[in-house]
């Protein structure tokens, strides 16, 4: 897929890929775009150019994965766009899942139990991805950010030497492709197939999310702390 | 989850080998490719785990001894245009032909032999891994599984290898829900 430069409208950006508008939301910059670039756009809302472009080129390429760029960015705007990403899930795509989910299990026939398990299914993921985002918010994140400003006071250069380990299965992706698998190999019984179908696609939206995240948690963020770690001590 | 269709690309052409990897990728993903600009840096690298072979007519000839054997999953990039091919090539690209045609060519190469990575079609659970699914969503570890049905670590391993390649589902609550759906075990067995 092209990438997107700072010179495109973002408007065509946008309308080339809708699925774009949370992310860019995110970052403050709304709907009512007009002609402006990406980087007229990123200026006029005092953002990283740079930082905007890599997000939105990283989410809408899975190959697209710039490891010395990232690396070049603060441990703080890193953190801050998790952050964000977390928070939408927790507001958005975690209540629009259970709305849909809902209508889906109560308007298709009421005997199917099947149905009422692939809810329970579905609170069980929902509990360890709160309990991520909640142990991010407090623990890991607060940590990642004071190991870094103590490293700031202490060092000027920026010689972290990064290792990427072989990344290990992450649970939530995992649940979350499971869940769409049941429904998609394993579901039976009479059920709304229109409900269905919104279900699906909703937890889509938020595996495509989930992976970028997890692609600059694990491989940016988690690599940045490992070598601060060694620096400190 | 998928099996990706390991390729290895033999040509000394850069531009040829690049459309080519970008028709496979585009129209037949998943796959992945590796690409060889010579035959002897494909030995070096010693590797055997290629599903399929594309090369052009001079190093299939010059190294039989290694593509004759493999010929049913060897393609051949030649020259000729698609009206003076023998209909029934299979295993020829050719190379001055429409992208429709080339398509079609790569679809009858690629889709033939694609039998023998999905020979497993048989996806109900055997009834051992029946068991060592029911002993998973008790909460059983691998060791406990192993000493409970009297196998070793590594046939519990496979097995679990096995149910999650048949039935899709990779976590333990994935597996748990099967479980219930199919009555293996019930709600109650384990606290839901």
């Amino acid at each position: 897929m092209p990438l997107v430069y700072a010179n495109m409208p973002m408007s065509e950006v946008v309308e080339e890929h809708p699925s774009l508008i949370p992310v860019i939301n995110r970052f403050g910059i709304r709907l009512g775009l007009g002609d402006s670039s990406v980087k007229t756009l990123c200026e006029a809302h005092g953002l990283d150019t740079d930082f905007l472009l890599v997000v939105i080129n990283t989410f809408l390429n899975e190959e697209y994965f710039p490891e010395k760029k990232l690396q070049t960015f603060h441990t703080s705007q890193i953190i801050d766009y998790l952050t964000k990403t977390n928070r939408y899930y927790q507001r958005y795509q975690l209540p629009n899942i259970e709305r849909h989910l809902g209508l889906f299990i109560s308007q298709s026939t009421p005997g199917n139990s099947t149905l009422s398990l692939i809810g329970k299914f579905f609170s069980s993921f929902k509990e360890e991805l709160t309990a991520r985002i909640e142990n991010d918010e407090h623990t890991w994140f607060p940590y990642c950010l004071s190991l870094s400003e103590k490293l700031e006071k202490t060092t000027t250069t920026e010689t972290l030497h990064l290792h990427t380990e072989q990344r290990m299965e992450d649970p939530i992706e995992a649940l979350l492709a499971d869940l769409k698998n049941i429904l998609i190999k394993h579901l039976s019984g009479d059920y709304n197939e229109n409900l269905c179908y919104a279900v699906i696609f909703a937890l889509c939206t938020l595996e495509k999310d989930i992976k970028q995240h997890n692609r600059i948690r694990y491989r940016i963020l988690k690599p940045m702390v490992d070598a601060m770690e060694k620096l400190c001590i | 989850m998928h099996h990706n269709k390991q390729i290895a690309i033999i040509l000394p052409d850069m531009l040829q080998s690049i459309g080519l990897q970008t028709l496979l990728a585009d129209y037949f993903s998943p796959v992945e490719i590796t690409h060889f600009q010579t035959f002897e840096s494909f030995s070096a690298s010693e590797n055997e785990h290629f599903d399929y072979y594309f090369t052009h007519a001079d190093g299939f000839i010059q190294n039989a001894d290694f593509f004759l054997p493999r010929r049913n999953k060897t393609m051949l990039l030649i020259h000729a245009d698609e009206h003076n091919l023998a209909p029934n090539a299979t295993n020829c690209l050719t190379l001055r032909a429409s992208q429709e045609t080339i398509l079609e060519q790569l679809k009858r190469f690629l889709t033939t032999d694609a039998c023998t990575t999905t020979t497993d079609t048989n996806k109900e659970l055997s009834t051992r891994e029946t068991d060592v699914l029911q002993l998973i969503v008790k909460g059983s570890t691998n060791k406990e599984i192993a000493d409970r049905l009297n196998i070793s670590l590594n046939t519990v391993l496979t097995h679990r290898k096995n149910i999650t390649s048949k039935l899709g589902i990779k976590t333990v609550s994935g597996l748990t829900f099967y479980a219930i759906m199919h009555g293996l075990v019930s709600g109650e067995e384990i606290g839901i």
